[in-house]
């Protein structure tokens, strides 16, 4: 027997995103052939930073269907894991940035729990207050994080290429990694927990299983990429967990197309280079993000890729006509 | 020794006993056609059996095991699988992948499920459809998808809940004659319709249920002939008539 | 003056007064939550944009700022109606036929808003705090024992008198009734032949108000900026949950309760964490009661 085709089966839909995203992330590799202002790397450094954080929200927003307003926290949360053990027992990065990775894991573990029986609005109120909390007592607690001064962070790799580069390589570990969980079972389960819960619950699903993996992954992604980010930086702050950048990460994703592997990747890069070129003409670069979160929102539910792929399958089906032929 | 035996179970909101100490033993292999009218009990007994809900006393048995108090994910687990009156179906995958997921989900490797998924769309005659999102299924074609995800793995015993509410009749005859099939295979069902002729024709066996207890069960034939049941249903219909008349 | 009783006693009325402002915030909030079931994520920024329309257009146009107040409320009476208008009303108008579920779209579209509007505000106005001009000159007003400012005194009371005003509109008008109505049965209104997205309209009207006169009554405060919506907000999301959803009088209770915790937190626990309780308290409910949010938790089928 062979496997069924078609655009719209899930095996399909990923195996295209996937290719797609390899090639984004081939693209990006590239730059450095071409670029090599210190500042454009800089913001595409940024944008891959935004890129991860995209990826791990859209596992649990996008897929799942757990609308949470944590992305940002759990960045802070890496950055501050590797720091406060640089900071204070000088442990080294190559066991403090493991570290932002699974510390966040656990602890957006423990939030899934508590959000395991809440569903909707409640979701996204639990974890707004979960990241606030967050924040204030990381701004607050002088003595240990130094409020909002901020916390120096030692330089994994100096060079400025050397960092794009580690960047890029682990988004595409995320990237694989986030295509083979969604290719597993468990992607379709999460899928059909978005979908219907008790649907899912009734047909065998172990919902409170895949919801908490879905958690624990996507917080260990937005762990990781702020401990990155840290280093990068060479600084972590409190502003790092601010509700704004959540904001952004929301945006990219939805312009990208949530609910999507390929999406969070393209609406990323696109929005945080697009904001680069907008500061420049004139810093209005939020308000047309905004303005197209709600317009995508209401009107094009898969983004830029739903988009782009109607566009494909709408020349497919020309081309087959035309062939087919009259 | 019966597939699944229910014993005194009873289940009330508030102060209105929804089942009232029922005992019903369905067999390996038996078609029970479970009726009542409205409000009788009928769904609330599924919503028991299939582990939605859990009763207020008495016990339920199935191959022996006390099952009462799991979960649904248990009891799918164990080969009790529900089609709900409203349907289910997972809107925003495409409808062969709404049977593979159910596949995957009780331990069907891939390939497997996809074979499976592929014969069941055939013999729901879905097959045209399947590239669509459950969603974009029509009220009778969702029915039937749903109907299909209940047999990824021939399960212990399916309980159908209405599954012919609303269908277009080509669609019901396509969906009776799965169950004739599966039946004459010895595969278990409950069916819970408020239509008479496809449980007479359907079913050997009926229960009927009013007001939260078992009213008559054996020969659906003999069921339905039951003066109390008769009654039950009649009763009903003059209180429809006086609504009706009451409104006018 | 100094004793113990006192302060706590002081404590108490600061705490109930900022319990009257989380009240003006969170009735709406929970208005729009009992009539969609969504959560209005730019609530906070209806508060900011009443802050900032009542500062300009006193300041700006040298008017009382008794004149400005009236401003303020038709600002947020704006917002809300526009919100509601083009981003809402698709909600119930056939949003089963998109992709996104109704929680979903609610909640991208109305956080987008939110960014919008912060941003808009940044850009035109500019990121820096304004003063907010007082609406009384008097530093200390004696009240019995206590003492507070005139400003203090004057915000508070014209809360009691609008959070009074709604309830009387909600039970006694004819539009408070409908809107009771489609809060508890949608389709079942409408069939009577209530207008339910006028309903809806002006529960989102009168939201946008409440939040806009809070803004405006904290104005000099606060100070306004772009982002100053964003904490009152979070404030009414806990207090609304803490409240039963949907439930206007549960939220007045659990606001002056939070106010009077905060109040007495910032003293005896700790002033840096006090504005943390609220949000630890609203996980504790969500951990132990979640039922309790939902009324019983029916497994719906």
């Amino acid at each position: 027997m062979t496997t069924p085709r078609h655009p719209n089966f899930l095996a399909s839909k990923l195996a295209q995103e996937m290719r797609l995203a390899l090639v984004v992330l081939a693209v990006l590799a590239l730059v450095p052939v071409a670029v090599s202002s210190p500042y454009w790397l800089g913001v595409l450094i940024v944008s891959m930073y935004f890129a991860m954080l995209s990826m791990g929200w859209n596992l649990l927003a996008g897929y799942t269907g757990q609308f949470s307003l944590a992305p940002a926290a759990f960045a802070m949360l890496g950055g501050y894991t590797t720091a406060l053990l640089a900071w204070h027992w000088k442990v080294p990065l190559w066991i403090g940035l493991p570290m932002a990775l699974v510390v966040p894991g656990l602890i957006g573990l423990v939030l899934g729990r508590i959000v395991l029986r809440l569903s909707g609005p409640y979701v996204a109120l639990t974890t707004l207050s979960f990241a606030e909390i967050v924040r204030l007592v990381i701004y607050n607690s002088i003595d240990f994080t130094r409020g909002d001064q901020g916390l120096n962070v030692p330089a994994l790799i100096d060079s400025r290429v050397g960092n794009y580069y580690l960047f890029v390589g682990a988004l595409t570990v995320i990237t694989v990694g986030v295509f083979l969980l969604l290719r597993a079972p468990t992607g379709r389960f999460l899928l059909a927990i978005r979908d219907d819960e008790i649907g899912a619950a009734s047909r065998g699903i172990d919902v409170v299983r895949a919801k908490t993996v879905a958690f624990f992954i996507s917080c260990a992604i937005c762990g990781i990429a702020g401990g990155l980010y840290g280093t990068f930086a060479q600084l972590v702050s409190p502003e790092l967990g601010l509700i704004a950048q959540t904001g952004i990460v929301i945006a990219m994703v939805v312009i990208g197309g949530m609910g999507t592997l390929v999406g969070p990747l393209i609406g990323a890069v696109l929005v945080y280079v697009a904001s680069e070129l907008l500061r420049d003409a004139g810093n209005v670069q939020m308000i047309v993000f905004a303005l197209l979160v709600i317009v995508f929102a209401r009107f094009f539910r898969e983004g830029l890729w739903g988009l782009a792929r109607q566009a494909i399958a709408r020349r497919r089906s020309a081309t087959r006509t035309a062939a087919s032929g009259v | 020794m019966a597939l699944l035996e229910i014993r005194a179970v009873a289940k009330r909101f508030g102060g209105l006993r929804a089942v009232d100490g029922v005992d019903v033993d369905v067999a390996e292999g038996e078609l029970l056609g479970l009726i009542g009218p409205n409000g009788s009990g009928k769904t609330t007994l599924l919503n028991v059996l299939s582990g939605h809900m859990v009763a207020d006393a008495g016990q339920v048995r199935l191959d022996g095991r006390s099952v009462l108090g799991l979960g649904p994910t248990a009891l799918t687990r164990l080969g009790v699988l529900r089609m709900f009156q409203l349907t289910r179906v997972f809107n925003r995958v495409s409808a062969f992948d709404n049977l593979i997921v159910c596949g995957l989900a009780l331990g069907l490797d891939q390939g497997r499920a996809e074979q499976r998924a592929l014969d069941l769309l055939g013999e729901l005659k879905l097959t045209h459809v399947m590239h669509l999102d459950g969603g974009q299924l029509s009220g009778g074609q969702k029915k039937l998808l749903e109907f299909g995800t209940c047999f990824m793995v021939p399960p212990r015993i399916a309980l159908l809940d209405e599954p012919f509410a609303a269908v277009h009749p080509t669609m019901k005859e396509t969906m009776a004659t799965f169950i004739r099939r599966r039946s004459a295979d010895g595969q278990t069902f409950i069916l819970v319709s408020h239509d008479m002729p496809v449980v007479v024709e359907l079913c050997p066996r009926a229960v009927c249920m009013n007001a939260g207890k078992v009213l008559a069960d054996g020969p659906t034939q003999r069921v339905l002939n039951d003066a109390a049941v008769i009654e039950a249903y009649l009763g009903e219909d003059a209180q429809a008539a006086e609504a009706e008349h009451g409104r006018a | 003056m100094t004793g113990t009783p006192l302060l706590a006693l002081d404590l108490f009325v600061n705490g109930l007064i900022i319990g009257l402002f989380y009240a003006l915030m969170a009735v709406g909030l929970t208005m729009i939550f009992g009539i969609l079931k969504i959560v209005n994520f730019a609530h906070g920024e209806f508060y900011m944009i009443g802050a900032y329309t009542y500062t300009l257009i006193s300041l700006g146009l040298g008017v009382s700022p008794w004149l400005a107040l009236p401003v303020a409320a038709a600002s947020g009476a704006l917002l809300g109606w526009a919100t509601e208008r083009w981003l809402m009303r698709p909600l119930y108008t056939g949003y089963g036929s998109w992709g996104l579920m109704k929680d979903e779209y609610a909640v991208v579209v109305t956080f987008g808003l939110s960014l919008l509007l912060i941003n808009l505000v940044d850009k035109v106005v500019g990121p820096y705090p304004v003063r907010g001009p007082a609406l009384s000159d008097v530093t200390r007003v004696a009240l019995g024992p206590f003492m507070l400012s005139g400003q203090k005194l004057i915000t508070a009371g014209v809360a009691i008198v609008l959070l009074i005003g709604l309830a009387l509109f909600i039970k006694r008008s004819l539009w408070g009734r409908q809107v009771q109505a489609v809060a508890q049965n949608r389709l079942g209104a409408s069939i009577a032949g209530i207008d339910t997205a006028r309903a809806t309209s002006i529960i989102f009207m009168a939201s946008g108000v409440l939040a806009a006169l809070a803004g405006a009554l904290l104005a000099p405060i606060i100070n306004p900026a772009p982002d100053v919506g964003i904490f009152p907000a979070v404030k009414s999301y806990v207090i609304v949950v803490i409240g039963g959803m949907g439930s206007i009088p549960g939220s007045i209770v659990a606001a002056l309760a939070l106010g009077v915790l905060e109040s007495f937190g910032a003293v005896y626990l700790s002033y840096d964490y006090r504005d943390t309780f609220g949000l630890v308290l609203l996980i504790l409910v969500l951990l132990f009661r979640p039922q309790g949010l939902f009324g019983e938790r029916a497994r719906e089928v």
